[in-house]
């Protein structure tokens, strides 16, 4: 008697996982090489986001955290280059502090690669306060004093003799705070910073869905979520940061993910019907 | 593509070409499990936990307890590392109960932080949620049609979730369906959790492969 052989779907179903990551990969590689670049909506935390940095004046002072490392560079570097340039389009000041050991080096020579652009001098437009072990603890010395608690810059400064600090012994002397972060550091800042210092947040994807509910409550002003949100800053400031670079491949990987998700279920779905026909 | 610029004859392209190793070596998992990933896999974690250790002692130990000792002559605080240190009594059957004491100030001083934690993260987030227009009046000018809409929505999946979460008396009835619809909305809010991790996921994967083509094979993009 002759056996029937595997029928399309029972095919689809036993299909090996690395044709999928290949054909991932290939479409992955297309749309980065294509050299169109599509639009995107922009989301209203993202806009909010834009709108709170606008009001900022020249001179204000605004602290950067920046938690990142390099897991998590395609999300919040892009994120971070979008923020330091809008700053310092408005002429903002800046000093970045981070509690992640990676995010000190990261983050500084991030800074010290996209200051020149706008002409920002170290010590006078923005500084960096190197690595800190505990956040809590750090947000409540800084609210206190802030040069006691910082002491040096990652350049072994002394905040105090730093020309960008001069006059300004707390936290609560900041217009804003702007968390760059993969990690649930914004509670901290929510929880600790003075109230009158807005909050805006960076955080990666996955980390975004739990901070609707900090952006409903206005306990953070915008935010800019992962590499997507980071197209939709850089749309707004008009510019082609790595976000924008990003986004076709970002898009079409989903398009390409929902299609693998739909045959799959047709399949096992045909499948069985399949099977129940057949007894 | 000039050939003397793309082989590692200089300091950055041997960075360059260092990080290609490391990337391909840590997505061959993806074909199978080989030992080239896990001495890859390895490496990582040890350097990224041995490059911590830069930071916390030029950061934290110099900034914060060499330099009041040695230069400012503040020696009391030679004491608060071995203090902290005691916390490895944790291993000894003898001496454990001195763990303890580095245990009680963690606990203590946490659980005086969450005070002020709980009442700045949730009590603005309650007075949020009771304070949300669910009509429009002239005591709410503020509120609009569409706004009062989603504050419904947004009360109903609360109450919803939360007799969910209510255990204290039997799920029947009406109870019983206002519990599976808020087993329903919570499916959705964790389906757009997932939805996120899987977005991160593959920006994660397209920024590594954007350092190959552009950082090592010097494609313009």
């Amino acid at each position: 008697m002759q056996t029937r052989g595997p029928s399309i779907w029972e095919r689809m179903l036993s299909i090996d996982r690395r044709i999928l990551y290949l054909l991932l990969f290939a479409n992955i590689v297309l749309f980065l090489l294509l050299p169109i670049r599509m639009r995107a909506a922009v989301s209203p935390p993202v806009q909010k986001f834009y709108d709170e940095i606008e009001k900022l004046q020249p001179g204000d002072l605004v602290m950067i955290s920046s938690n990142w490392s390099a897991s998590t560079l395609a999300e919040n570097q892009p994120q971070l280059e979008a923020v330091i340039r809008h700053l310092m389009r408005k002429k903002a000041k800046f000093t970045l502090i981070s509690v992640e050991a990676q995010s000190r080096d990261i983050s500084y020579r991030l800074a010290s690669r996209l200051t020149p652009e706008g002409g920002y001098e170290y010590g006078r437009d923005w500084a960096h306060f190197g690595f800190v072990t505990n956040l809590i603890v750090s947000i409540k010395g800084m609210v206190n004093n802030l040069p006691d608690t910082i002491k040096k810059d990652v350049r072994g400064t002394p905040v105090s003799e730093l020309p960008l600090l001069k006059g300004i012994t707390s936290l609560r002397q900041y217009k804003m705070i702007i968390d760059v972060t993969p990690s649930a550091t914004v509670p901290f800042w929510i929880s600790y910073a003075p109230k009158e210092t807005k909050i805006l947040y960076c955080p990666t994807s996955v980390m975004a869905a739990e901070a609707y509910t900090f952006l409903d409550s206005g306990q953070i002003k915008g935010m800019i979520t992962g590499a997507k949100g980071a197209q939709e800053y850089e749309q707004l400031l008009g510019i082609v940061g790595l976000g924008t670079r990003f986004v076709n491949a970002i898009s079409f990987s989903h398009v390409l993910i929902i299609l693998f998700i739909f045959l799959g279920n047709l399949a096992l779905f045909m499948n069985r019907r399949q099977m129940r026909q057949e007894g | 593509m000039d050939l003397q610029q793309f082989l590692p004859l200089s300091l950055d392209r041997i960075n360059v070409w260092i990080g290609v190793l490391c990337t391909l070596a840590i997505y061959s998992l993806l074909y199978r499990e080989n030992p080239l990933y896990r001495f890859f896999e390895h490496m990582y974690i040890g350097l990224a936990a041995g490059y911590s250790l830069g930071p916390l002692g030029v950061d934290i130990l110099y900034r914060y307890w060499i330099t009041p000792i040695w230069v400012q002559g503040q020696w009391a605080w030679a004491f608060l590392v071995p203090f902290g240190m005691y916390l490895y009594f944790i291993y000894s059957e003898r001496y454990g109960w001195v763990s303890r004491l580095v245990i009680g100030a963690l606990v203590g001083t946490s659980a005086g932080l969450f005070f002020q934690e709980f009442a700045s993260r949730y009590v603005v987030q309650l007075h949020s949620t009771l304070s949300r227009p669910l009509w429009m009046s002239s005591a709410n000018p503020e509120a609009d049609l569409f706004g009062v809409i989603t504050n419904w929505v947004f009360i109903i999946i609360l109450v919803s979730v939360l007799v969910y979460f209510t255990f204290s008396y039997p799920q029947k009835g009406v109870v019983k369906n206002v519990a599976t619809a808020g087993r329903w909305f919570l499916m959705i809010g964790l389906g757009a959790i997932f939805g996120n991790t899987v977005m991160a996921r593959m920006a994660l994967l397209i920024g590594r492969i954007y350092y190959l083509l552009s950082d090592w094979l010097m494609i313009r993009i």
